[in-house]
């Protein structure tokens, strides 16, 4: 968005994303529009989306989207608002079931198993899938008891304060706050609240983290820290973005999925494919501004 | 691959922290339905002694045309009579009473404080207004009859008894303006600003924007809350009770109409109260009279409030 | 900003369209209209205070009073309230800590009459054992285990607690109450009330506010209760109503000055208070010392302390005050409970899609329309149901407790959503997110955040139960009364009830007298309430930033 932001990034992107896709042994093959696709290298897809279609009542949010989310990168989903990849990414940890109105259809597989499969109970679900909201909502209680909060509920045995300093580390916010875990949450600038709250999601060690739009409400310099912080995070965990900023997506994803208007997955692949050499002329006049 | 669906379990059986869940829901779902039993027990134990459903009903004992067509309500004195009209003819010269006082007042207190007061006079106006409805209203009736029926009288050309309408009126005015006011000027602050921008930019003043935009805009909310004050005139007991009396009047001409508020007079709450402290035990027809009684108060203030409920409505709808 | 002033300088200051010379005939017209307006809304405030400066009047005979009597009280009370209150203006500090000071005061009053009317008068010491015993030690501990540990049985644990603890409480009544006598009254309050509130002090001090040391605050709460105990003896006060005071009163009170000095910009609100105890003191003083004629006032010590009386000099009202506080006591714990609980299911667990959803909407309708019902209809609930068919007594503190409760039920439950509804649903979906059940989210997220504002909610509608007549009537509660009740079955009387039956009483001492006092008791009780309701509600919006 502002220059600062650009120069601040544009150098580390360069230097972290090759290194991470030639890391990586991808074999998705790319898929599109309605068809759905199997990967060649079975174990590495993590989430599986099967013509999905969500209904908020008579209106249809998600239209048959089907992709294949690998495990271990970072999944970024992008497209302009309203057009249903936020309602995605609450369909993997069933977020949408607090919305009654909310209908879905269609096969959303998590390591296989089908989470909207009747034996399936959300919050255990949830438990395995960590989520990051946009705007940062710690609890009004002290950092500690934040980041402790999901092992208490979940009743996870082990040292407290080893696996609180540990998620704090793993959130690069350890240093900042070590000798202050007393104090509130809320007391935290915007930035070290979003990096608690992904401290607290990754304390319950989630198999996925989902994150919506999680920098859209800071400052530049936060946002490169969530940036370089997604990152490392993807070293352990799969992690899937929703943002709607096209830089970062391609500075910090592996894959990219494209939703346009009407709940519509039009493209999905790697990154640099999508941002490079798009096979779709929309999702071209899309990232070069012309639409959207 | 299914050996891995197999491993991947997500059907959450969380033994004792779900038995938990369903105890939780099980008691918050029973207090809820307390409520739902408040109702059903009111009508059923209004219904029940009026109609006869368990035992023989106040109905059998006098019909329905005696009780809302016979103007005497005399329920101690042989011959024992019970028409109702007498005590809703007082009922309703109360709250036209006290409605001439609310209405007025508290819908200019709502301008005021929707129009024209600033952030600090709200500030202090408001909760001073909402201590007017908190006052208990037994106080209320005393001060109507120690103080304000005495002053009143004094006044020369006024001739009060002891116990009359016109104060209690006039008392009870005082108290429900606070009902008229918050929610008319919640009304009255929904209007959007647009609306006055549009008024102002045609050259309008302050008070041509609050009487011919903001009023006229705000109009099913503020009916709204006369008829919430109206209905709660009508339920209202203790004020009468001390300071109206006891006195069975249903009006021979018009001319009897306003001399009525000078006099004792009884409405549907005082005449409530007056079986109440004499007869609890059951069995009689004073105390089925008291539950027919009963009977219309309710009817009449559950159908003011669900009149002032869809108004109330109509005005969140415009402009949510 | 620039509204404040506005009826001095007139309408439209902001637009200004109306200082046109054209204007002048609408503008008129708007500053009388301005005017009316301002008029009619302190028509019915002016009214209510005249009517309210009679009833002080006559109830403390503030005629007989000689001149420089007033003198002392305008020097003394009425100029430092008015100076007070403009300063609060500039100083919003001051304000706070004169009303956090006069409500932790007038509160602990309360609250200290709570316990002993409930404790002392109506249960008796040796009762209120065996059921500390069975009840509140076993709930008390859960809640200090549950805070230190992590346990998901706690919860559970405490609601069996609370449904089998009186019940072997009960059960054991017998030999409980022997055991109890060992210890004798005063032995039991230092043990299940003085030591806790210690303790809880401790905690206060050391932890939560972080005022010092909570050891010594703990010992000095202890060392405090056993050297007031010769203090008391002397005065003439029971040493069991000295322990309770201490708990309800001195040590909350200690706390919130010690608070106050803590903080050296706070320390100036100490000046108003202090100045109109010392008033106070003077006043009382000044007709016994210097002369001076004082007031002759029926709301006195003897009025609060004695039975109803055919004669207006004996006239007290003793057994009503007993009655009221019991009775509130008993509709504050109902209503919480059941207003709470469907406060969060309608906001938290009900359904809003499908069939569920309308059956929940009729529910949420039907509330509201409860919220309407005349209360003397609530009074013919009662009466048909809790005292003719369920057999629980005409006049009872249970038949009234019951159906005050369903009564202020609607309102408590308004207020309760209001402040669920308030918690911002972010904090929701974050819970929700980190896989927690929604008692988890309830418990943990939504209740500490909503808990100042229901109550606050429930403060004001216990207000409106306190002053409640027209149902106590029609449940047949006595027009007489000479005893106070010692248990859930017995007869009561209550405030607005006697106010109610002494307004039949015909003579001036009465009119003027007697009932002017019963009426300054009931308003001073439910302006203590109220005050405390809104420094809830000042604190609970200060959190909310």
């Amino acid at each position: 968005m502002s220059k600062n932001e650009n120069t601040i990034t544009t150098e580390e992107s360069t230097d972290a994303d090759p290194k991470t896709t030639d890391e990586k042994l991808i074999s998705t093959e790319v898929t599109t529009g309605t068809e759905t696709g199997r990967t060649a290298a079975g174990g590495r897809t993590i989430i599986e989306a099967r013509n999905v279609d969500v209904y908020y009542d008579d209106l249809r949010a998600l239209d048959d989207v089907s992709l294949q989310i690998p495990e271990g990168q970072v999944t970024a989903m992008i497209g302009p608002s309203g057009c249903g990849k936020s309602t995605f990414l609450r369909c993997i940890n069933r977020m949408n079931d607090l919305v009654d109105a909310a209908r879905v259809e269609g096969d959303l597989l998590l390591k296989n198993k089908n989470v909207y499969d009747d034996d399936v109970d959300p919050v255990a679900l949830r438990r395995r899938v960590g989520m990051v909201f946009q705007e940062p909502n710690p609890f009004p209680k002290s950092i500690y008891d934040n980041v402790a909060y999901g092992r208490r509920i979940q009743g996870l045995d082990g040292d407290m304060d080893e696996a609180v300093e540990q998620a704090l580390r793993r959130a690069a916010l350890w240093d900042e706050v070590k000798d202050q875990l007393d104090k509130s949450g809320l007391d935290l600038s915007g930035g070290q609240q979003q990096r608690l709250c992904i401290a607290r999601a990754i304390a319950v060690d989630p198999e996925v983290v989902l994150m919506d739009e999680p920098a859209s409400a800071l400052d530049p310099i936060a946002t490169s820290k969530i940036e370089d912080l997604i990152d490392e995070l993807a070293e352990e965990y799969t992690v899937v973005i929703v943002t709607h900023n096209m830089q970062q997506a391609a500075r910090i994803s592996d894959k990219t999925a494209v939703f346009l208007t009407g709940g519509e997955l039009i493209e999905f692949g790697d990154t640099e494919k999508i941002f490079e050499n798009p096979e779709h002329q929309r999702v071209e006049d899309y990232i070069t501004g012309k639409f959207g | 691959m299914s050996n891995e669906a197999d491993e991947f379990n997500l059907s959450g059986d969380r033994g004792f922290l779900d038995f938990r869940e369903s105890i939780y829901h099980v008691v918050f779902l029973a207090c809820a339905a307390i409520s739902v039993l408040t109702t059903i027990g009111i009508i059923l134990s209004l219904a029940g002694p009026a109609f006869g459903i368990f035992q023989s009903g106040f109905f059998q004992d006098v019909s329905l045309g005696e009780f809302l067509l016979t103007t005497d309500f005399s329920p101690k004195i042989s011959p024992v009579q019970f028409g109702v009209l007498p005590l809703v003819f007082g009922t309703l010269l109360v709250t036209v009473g006290a409605a001439a006082i609310a209405l007025p007042f508290g819908l200019l207190t709502a301008i005021y404080l929707s129009e024209y007061a600033g952030e600090r006079r709200r500030a202090v106006l408001k909760p001073m207004l909402e201590v007017l409805a908190g006052v208990p209203t037994v106080v209320y009736g005393y001060f109507a009859l120690v103080y304000v029926t005495p002053f009143l009288d004094a006044i020369p050309g006024i001739d009060l008894g002891t116990f009359n309408a016109l104060s209690a009126a006039l008392v009870m005015g005082i108290m429900i303006i606070p009902m008229v006011s918050s929610i008319s000027e919640d009304a009255m602050s929904a209007v959007p600003d647009s609306l006055r921008n549009a008024s102002y930019g045609l050259g309008s003043t302050k008070f041509d924007v609050s009487t011919g935009v903001v009023v006229p805009a705000a109009a099913s909310g503020i009916a709204s809350s006369f008829i919430l004050a109206i209905s709660r005139a009508v339920g209202e007991t203790m004020i009468v009770v001390v300071a109206a009396g006891t006195t069975d009047r249903f009006p021979g001409g018009p001319g009897e109409v306003l001399t009525a508020f000078f006099k004792s007079t009884q409405t549907m709450t005082s005449a409530m109260v007056q079986l109440g402290t004499s007869d609890l035990a059951g069995g009689t027809t004073a105390y089925r009279a008291l539950f027919a009684i009963g009977l219309v108060l309710f009817v009449l203030t559950l159908g003011l409030n669900l009149l002032s409920d869809v108004l109330v409505r109509r005005y969140e709808e415009d402009y949510d | 900003m620039a509204t404040e002033t506005d009826p001095q300088t007139g309408p439209g200051d902001a637009t200004g369209e109306t200082r046109t010379p054209f204007g002048e005939v609408s503008r008129l017209s708007g500053i009388v209209f301005e005017y009316l307006t301002l008029a009619a809304s302190m028509f019915g405030i002016l009214s209510l205070g005249i009517l309210l400066s009679y009833v002080f009047w006559d109830a403390f005979g503030l005629e007989t009073a000689d001149p420089v009597w007033y003198a002392v009280l305008v020097g003394t009370v009425g100029l430092p309230l008015v100076g007070q209150a403009l300063y609060a203006r500039r100083n919003p500090v001051a304000g706070e800590v004169a009303l956090e000071l006069g409500s932790t005061l007038l509160g602990g009053v309360l609250a200290g009459l709570a316990l002993v009317v409930v404790l002392e008068v109506i249960a008796g010491s040796e009762v209120w054992f065996a059921y500390f015993l069975t009840t509140v030690l076993p709930l008390g501990s859960l809640y200090v285990y549950g805070q230190r540990n992590e346990a998901t049985w706690v919860g559970l644990a405490a609601l069996g607690v609370l449904i089998v603890g009186p019940a072997i409480g009960t059960a054991a009544l017998d030999p409980l109450t022997t055991v109890a006598g060992l210890f004798g009254g005063p032995g039991i309050y230092l043990l299940s009330m003085v030591l806790p509130a210690a303790l809880l002090c401790r905690y206060l001090v050391g932890e939560f506010l972080e005022l010092g040391n909570g050891d010594y605050a703990a010992g000095a709460t202890l060392a405090l209760a056993v050297v007031g105990i010769p203090v008391v003896d002397t005065v003439g006060v029971a040493r069991s109503v000295w322990l309770l005071f201490l708990v309800a009163l001195v040590m909350p009170f200690g706390i919130v000055v010690a608070k106050t000095l803590a903080v050296p910009e706070r320390r100036v609100g100490f000046v108003a208070p202090a100045v109109i105890i010392v008033g106070i003191g003077l006043l009382a003083v000044l007709p016994e010392t210097v002369g001076v004629a004082g007031p002759s006032p029926w709301f006195d010590w003897q009025y609060v302390t004695s039975n109803p009386s055919r004669f207006a000099d004996q006239a007290g009202l003793y057994p009503a005050i007993i009655g009221s506080v019991f009775m509130i006591v008993a509709v504050a714990i109902l209503t919480l409970i059941v207003g709470v609980g469907t406060a969060v299911y309608l906001e938290e667990y009900a359904p809003s899609s499908g069939i569920a959803a309308s059956v929940v909407r009729l529910i949420r309708i039907n509330i509201s329309n409860l919220a309407g019902v005349p209360s003397v209809v609530y009074g013919l609930l009662g009466l048909a149901v809790f005292a003719n068919t369920l057999r629980l007594g005409f006049g009872t503190v249970v038949t009234a407790a019951f159906t005050l409760s369903l009564l202020i039920l609607p309102i408590v439950i308004i207020s309760s959503r209001e402040a669920i509804r308030s918690v911002p649903d972010s904090l929701r979906d974050a819970s929700y997110g980190m896989g927690a059940t929604r008692w988890q989210t309830v418990r943990n997220v939504v209740m500490p955040r909503a808990i100042p504002g229901i109550l606050t909610g429930t403060i004001l509608a216990l207000g409106r139960a306190i002053g409640e007549t027209a149902p106590l009537i029609m449940i047949g509660v006595a027009t007489s009364i000479y005893s106070t009740p010692s248990g859930l079955f017995d007869k009561i009387s209550a405030m607005p009830m006697q106010i109610f039956v002494w307004a039949s009483f015909p003579g001036e001492e009465f009119q003027y007298g007697v009932l002017a006092a019963g009426v300054v008791t009931l308003l001073v009780v439910l302006l203590t309430m109220n005050s405390i309701a809104i420094l809830l509600r000042n604190k609970f919006e200060r959190s909310e930033i």
